[in-house]
């Protein structure tokens, strides 16, 4: 087992971040011991839909997690009402709705927010926030950290690892919505195990006013995280696992 | 480190070229993260922490193709074809004109043109004479071996002669466009009607004993194996051992979106690193490996200063092949925000002209403007 402390203590940048500096691979390889600890080389997705703030649905019917972000809660006349029409995760940066969420039984996503230009003292802290919601229990699925800026690659990367190393013990996600493709499958290879983001039976064609639609179907989810070398494994309806194969 | 990876290892340790196999090794070697650790090894031992970049900005002076390439969003078959365009020379020379009265530092331009069917060999000398007239000291980075393989066809012309009057009327180095993958079997598939590998080389060998400079490229992640990568680089190893005239290779990552091979998802974040890295350590005689930050996307861009890249090309300005295809970047970025990138990865930017030769660095390009938010994808405003 890693000392996840020592590894932190061992493997944090000499620089203030956003400067990425040599232990660019140091923390990378760590945190991917890291991960290996936790779920060896197994990357999970889910196929997901949201609800919209509307009230429609946006993804696949027999989708294994329903779920609200945090934002569209208030329109929707709260997290009980949510769960009401079958809302079952809950994703987003509120600390104290992520309480409340974790509460009432739902699944529960904490976006870690940072933005490029942070130094280290800020990131810090906020990765000690999300640590001791983790020690309390709150997250139940993912923490998944979220650019609120277009993310520099490198600075974004960097991050990952030092979540992961962070945050030995929970799933860490690469959002491929916010991010990008590229960048989350690149994620993948500094910390992150899990991939979140529009997953879809079907995707319309990206031409036109699709064009910059981020939605993956299951197969390409798969192949996306074969590429990164790790393995594919889908959650379904009840938690259950199963690899993907392609 | 795995001992394949290792026996690679002690071989750059030893100056010792890499294989066909160890290039394989490396595409293949389930570790990214140990690969790029060794190319950038490389890099910085080539390098330190110096990124290169430059001001400079892309003429298409036409785009009309007889040319039928399945991966071009580009080309237009003949005028008057809904977004076919040919500049006046006036045209073109407004472009550089406006940016010496602006008082814009740039250095370089950047031209790549359709094949066009109806224009004479004039068009060509005359647009280069005209932009050396505006500015003497521009550098003009001009042509692909395949549009000088067309006009050694269409105009019944030597190579050399082609050469030597482009060069008389301009032109100062080729930008090395036009190889997308040697392998014939990806050529006939992709690219049937115009120069073979060979025909491509040797213009370029030309161009060297000539002792005009050339960059090289690679087009990937389209139809093309492992293999074929491998095999693509390594001709260019062996022109660059015989000639060492190839400053830079680009590898140039294939954009899906309206074209005939848009079935095809490209290439992957993963894919991209994955290739720079195999390139620096490949390609050991060629001195830069540019990460064209239009093709990539500005994270994946930057990402690959760390995976073998050591230039991040130019501010570009009106680059039009690639986002006809799709590429979602900025059509510029500003120099501060070139710097910003480079600074922002642990690098050291260095201004740079066409020839490698250093306009500043240091404390003198530090940024003089604040982080922009917010920005548009689709097109930036030039900074000054």
């Amino acid at each position: 087992m890693i000392e996840s402390e020592s590894l932190v203590a061992a493997t944090l940048p000499t620089h203030p971040l956003p400067f990425v500096g040599p232990d660019l691979f140091t923390s990378a390889r760590a945190a991917n011991a890291v991960r290996h600890t936790l779920s060896a080389d197994r990357c999970v997705f889910s196929r997901s839909r949201r609800l919209l703030p509307t009230g429609t649905w946006y993804g696949p019917k027999d989708a294994a997690d329903a779920y609200v972000e945090d934002i569209d809660v208030a329109a929707l006349g709260g997290l009980e009402a949510a769960m009401g029409v079958g809302v079952r995760a809950w994703v987003g940066s509120n600390l104290s709705q992520l309480a409340q969420a974790h509460a009432l039984g739902l699944r529960t996503f904490l976006r870690l927010l940072y933005n490029a230009g942070e130094d280290t003292a800020t990131r810090l802290e906020k990765l000690a926030q999300v640590k001791a919601a983790v020690n309390e229990g709150l997250i139940t699925a993912a923490v998944v950290p979220t650019p609120t800026d277009e993310p520099m690659g490198l600075d974004t990367l960097a991050f990952f690892a030092q979540c992961r190393l962070q945050l030995p013990a929970v799933a860490l996600a690469a959002d491929f919505s916010r991010l990008g493709h590229r960048l989350a499958q690149m994620a993948l290879g500094f910390g992150a195990n899990e991939l979140f983001g529009p997953i879809v039976a079907e995707r319309a064609l990206r031409v036109g006013e699709n064009a910059n639609n981020p939605a993956l179907t299951r197969k390409e989810a798969a192949v996306f995280i074969k590429g990164a070398s790790l393995v594919p494994f889908e959650r379904l309806a009840g938690g259950r696992l199963e690899e993907v194969t392609v | 480190m795995t001992a394949p990876l290792e026996r690679i290892a002690e071989k750059l340790q030893a100056a010792e070229p890499l294989s066909f196999d160890d290039g394989m090794e490396l595409f293949t070697h389930r570790n990214l993260l140990d690969v790029a650790n060794l190319a950038n090894g490389v890099r910085e031992r080539l390098h330190g922490d110096r990124t290169y970049f430059n001001r400079n900005f892309h003429i298409n002076a036409t785009n009309v193709c007889v040319a039928s390439c399945r991966f071009c969003s580009f080309a237009r078959l003949e005028e008057g074809s809904p977004s076919a365009q040919t500049l006046t020379h006036e045209e073109a020379w407004q472009k550089l004109q406006r940016r010496v009265d602006a008082g814009e530092p740039v250095t370089e331009i950047h031209i790549v043109n359709g094949l066009h069917p109806g224009l004479p060999f004039s068009y060509y000398t005359e647009l280069l004479a005209g932009l050396k007239r505006i500015k003497p000291n521009i550098h003009l980075k001009a042509f692909t071996a395949v549009e000088l393989h067309y006009y050694h066809q269409r105009y019944g012309m030597p190579v050399e002669e082609v050469l030597q009057q482009l060069h008389a009327a301009g032109l100062d180095s080729l930008p090395g466009g036009g190889a997308e993958i040697f392998a014939p079997r990806v050529r006939k598939k992709i690219c049937d009607d115009k120069c073979n590998a060979d025909e491509w080389l040797n213009i370029h060998r030309i161009a060297h004993n000539m002792g005009l400079r050339s960059n090289c490229t690679m087009l990937y992640g389209h139809i093309e194996t492992l293999e074929e990568r491998v095999d693509h680089m390594l001709r260019l190893r062996a022109l660059q051992d015989e000639t060492g005239g190839f400053q830079t290779f680009i590898p140039l990552a294939f954009h899906p979106d309206n074209n005939a091979m848009m079935k095809l998802p490209g290439p992957t974040g993963v894919e991209d690193l994955r290739t720079y890295a195999v390139a620096r350590l490949l390609l050991h005689n060629i001195p830069h490996i540019k990460a064209y930050w239009v093709m990539l996307g500005i994270k994946t861009a930057q990402t690959a200063l760390w995976f073998g890249a050591n230039d991040l090309d130019g501010t570009v300005q009106e680059e039009k092949i690639y986002h006809m295809a799709g590429a979602e970047t900025p059509q510029t970025l500003a120099p501060d925000e070139i710097i910003r990138l480079i600074v922002n990865a642990g690098r050291a930017p260095v201004e740079r002209d066409t020839l490698y030769n250093v306009i500043a660095e240091g404390d003198a390009l530090l940024p003089k403007t604040p982080f922009r938010r917010n920005v548009n994808k689709r097109s930036l405003e030039v900074m000054p």
